[in-house]
């Protein structure tokens, strides 16, 4: 299990190092350089080639493409994320201000969707073919089906126009910034996208727990004398688990990449809405290392997923 | 059929019925058998014939959209009779029977144990809900058990998942599990279809023991008459929901006479008889449960078929414990004799 583990975080390395590359490539592919986004059109008319390619060798950039990437994987490691073209304020300062507000939105949403999703996923299939499981059944169906923006743009007409009770959107308003004071301004965003996620959770637990349920170690299990109760969650829910934890477990990017259209319907200030703004304003680099951090959440996450598995069920062994 | 002490349970016309898209299964059709202390009865029949709904029904297993119409399940226990039949479900008095006082062993292992959990924790928690055994216990008990069961290393087996075991040692964990509170009862339904024909004669040697030694009283479910012969004190022989013929070993195996129970010893290949042996199939194929004929239900697979027989044979006692469902018993049972 161990050696698992330490040759999965090895493997981890060079996959993290290809991607690296593939994204720098096709930075490299997009049209224009470094100079051409410090330089504006007007500006770039009147200055002299010789001066442009004193400024390309003064940034390094006439150096071989394979060079440059060398550089930009030491300046990764160290911690230096490069600088967004527009605006030139360094990267690792705008996921600074960002990752917190993604975090704070996107972890509610997951922490409400597991619980909820589970919970009433396990009470629709124990209780197959009435009236709840068929209301549960509806309602999710709605809820998987329905796209985010819409459901997210009719809760704010609802609740932030007609009845005016919460913010339409944002995080925090000038000249507040206690916790209190952003709250409402959570609320709305957390509950639409936990809605979004739970019904998924719940349609995937409830299907995965009939499946359970159906098999023959439940029967022997009540032919040993065990309360309803013992029968349902330590045999049927217990086995159902293994599938649910896998679709949350690749759930679990969204706490660093956020949810790209909650974040923009709610004008929610999170790495999600940061994406859209930057490829809107051709911002290759900030647009870069978000893809790269992304990337390298869905890698984690299937790693624990991959944990989570095996330490939940014994037939999965990891070590061959 | 008279009642006396060795009886463990009887079961007295019971009729359980399954409902599908409002039509109605008659699984179970009016069968009365009872089980006694110490003794085998083996229940055979082809598939379908509701060998295994009768088993279910007496642990009150049935899935829900079934329910014993008529009937009686009298559980004879030390502390007097309980009706099983007049029980709620998964009630906590059901519950107290089922595992302590009768236990069930089922066809596949490799599907009965749940896969997430040890051999050991699977073993306690019988003992758990049916014991006064302290924590520390259950784990000596488990090993104690599969040592009995002749699972080799029980000490370090115990810790084991299902997976790590094959075939003929989950169902010795089965067994092991089953007789943990040393039932009264064991119900095996077809224990051994899944396995291989060597490991199949060792349970049954395994089963075999457990009654001798611990006078516990076995309904084993099969559709082999060859551990009918090996095993069974006595046979009831099942045909689409009711019982045939019943009686001792001796009598049925014999002296059949209802023509199925003689149509199905006569398709048993004999060992020694070589290649060329006739071995009778019986003709067609069983009636669809919803479209059942009126009279006897074996009547149009019968080479004994009379007009007689569109009405449903009453159940004639043919001796102090053989009974048969059939006009023409007498013919049949003389034919048996030649």
């Amino acid at each position: 299990m161990l050696t698992y583990v330490i040759r999965r975080i090895l493997i981890l390395i060079p996959m993290a190092l290809i991607i690296s590359f593939l994204v720098y490539l096709g930075l490299e592919l997009t049209p224009g350089d470094a100079v051409s986004h410090m330089i504006s059109p007007e500006m770039m008319a009147s200055i002299s080639a010789e001066r442009l390619d004193a400024l390309r060798v003064s940034l390094g950039l006439e150096q071989p493409f394979i060079v440059r990437y060398w550089i930009w994987l030491q300046g990764m490691l160290q911690g230096n994320f490069g600088y967004s073209t527009a605006g030139g304020v360094a990267i690792h300062a705008i996921l600074a201000d960002r990752l917190p507000a993604t975090l704070e939105l996107s972890a509610v949403a997951l922490v409400f969707s597991t619980i909820f999703g589970c919970v009433l996923g396990v009470i629709s299939a124990l209780k197959r073919g009435s009236t709840t499981d068929n209301v549960l059944t509806v309602t999710g169906m709605l809820g998987v089906s329905i796209p985010e923006f819409f459901f997210g743009l009719v809760a704010i007409l609802i609740f932030a126009l007609k009845l005016q009770w919460l913010p339409v959107g944002g995080r925090l308003l000038p000249g507040y910034d206690s916790y209190w004071d952003h709250l409402p301004h959570v609320i709305m965003p957390a509950l639409v996208l936990s809605i979004m996620m739970t019904a998924g959770v719940m349609r995937y637990a409830r299907s995965s727990m009939l499946d359970a349920l159906s098999k023959e170690y439940i029967k022997t299990a009540r032919s040993k004398g065990l309360p309803e109760w013992r029968v349902n969650l330590l045999h049927g829910f217990r086995v159902a688990l293994t599938p649910v934890i896998v679709l949350i477990g690749f759930r679990l990017p969204v706490l660093i990449g956020g949810s790209v259209i909650i974040e923009q319907v709610f004008q929610w200030p999170g790495v999600g809405s940061e994406f859209i703004s930057a490829v809107r304003s051709q911002d290759y680099p900030l647009v870069m290392m978000i893809a790269l951090l992304s990337v390298m959440a869905v890698l984690t996450a299937s790693l624990l997923v991959d944990i989570l598995t095996a330490l939940i069920d014994p037939r999965v062994r990891l070590d061959k | 059929m008279t009642q006396d002490q060795d009886v463990a349970l009887s079961v007295k016309n019971l009729k359980t019925f399954f409902y599908t898209n409002k039509r109605c299964n008659k699984a179970v059709n009016g069968v009365s058998f009872d089980i006694k202390k110490g003794k085998t009865l083996c229940i055979v029949g082809e598939s379908g014939c509701g060998k295994s709904v009768t088993a279910s029904t007496i642990m009150q297993l049935l899935p829900t959209l079934s329910r014993i119409e008529e009937g009686e399940i009298t559980y004879h226990s030390e502390n007097g009779d309980i009706r099983i039949d007049q029980l709620e479900r998964n009630g906590e008095k059901m519950r107290s029977i089922r595992g302590s006082e009768i236990a069930m062993i089922f066809q596949d292992p490799m599907t009965a144990l749940n896969p997430v959990y040890t051999i050991g924790f699977q073993i306690s928690e019988s003992l758990k809900y049916h014991t006064d055994l302290t924590r520390t216990q259950y784990k000596t008990r488990a090993i104690e058990l599969l040592r009995d069961m002749g699972i080799s290393l029980p000490e370090s087996r115990v810790d084991d998942y299902p997976h790590s075991y094959s075939g003929g040692m989950r169902q010795r964990a089965m067994i092991a599990m089953a007789m943990s509170c040393s039932p009264k009862i064991l119900i095996a339904d077809e224990p051994t279809t899944a396995l291989d024909v060597t490991i199949q004669a060792q349970i049954f040697e395994l089963m075999d023991t457990l009654k001798k030694e611990h006078g516990t009283a076995i309904m084993l479910i099969t559709h082999d008459m060859g551990v009918v012969a090996e095993l069974a004190d006595e046979v009831a022989v099942m045909y689409m929901g009711n019982i045939v013929e019943a009686g001792t070993v001796d009598e049925v195996l014999r002296n059949p006479t209802h023509p199925y129970t003689r149509a199905l010893l006569a398709s048993i290949p004999v060992l020694g008889k070589g290649k060329h042996q006739d071995i009778t199939a019986i003709p067609g194929s069983t009636p669809d449960p919803y479209d059942r004929p009126n009279g006897c239900q074996f009547a149009d697979r019968c080479a004994y078929r009379i007009d007689a027989c569109d009405v449903m044979p009453e159940e004639t006692q043919i001796g102090r414990t053989h009974r048969v469902m059939c006009w023409r018993h007498e013919e049949v049972g003389a034919n048996a004799a030649e």
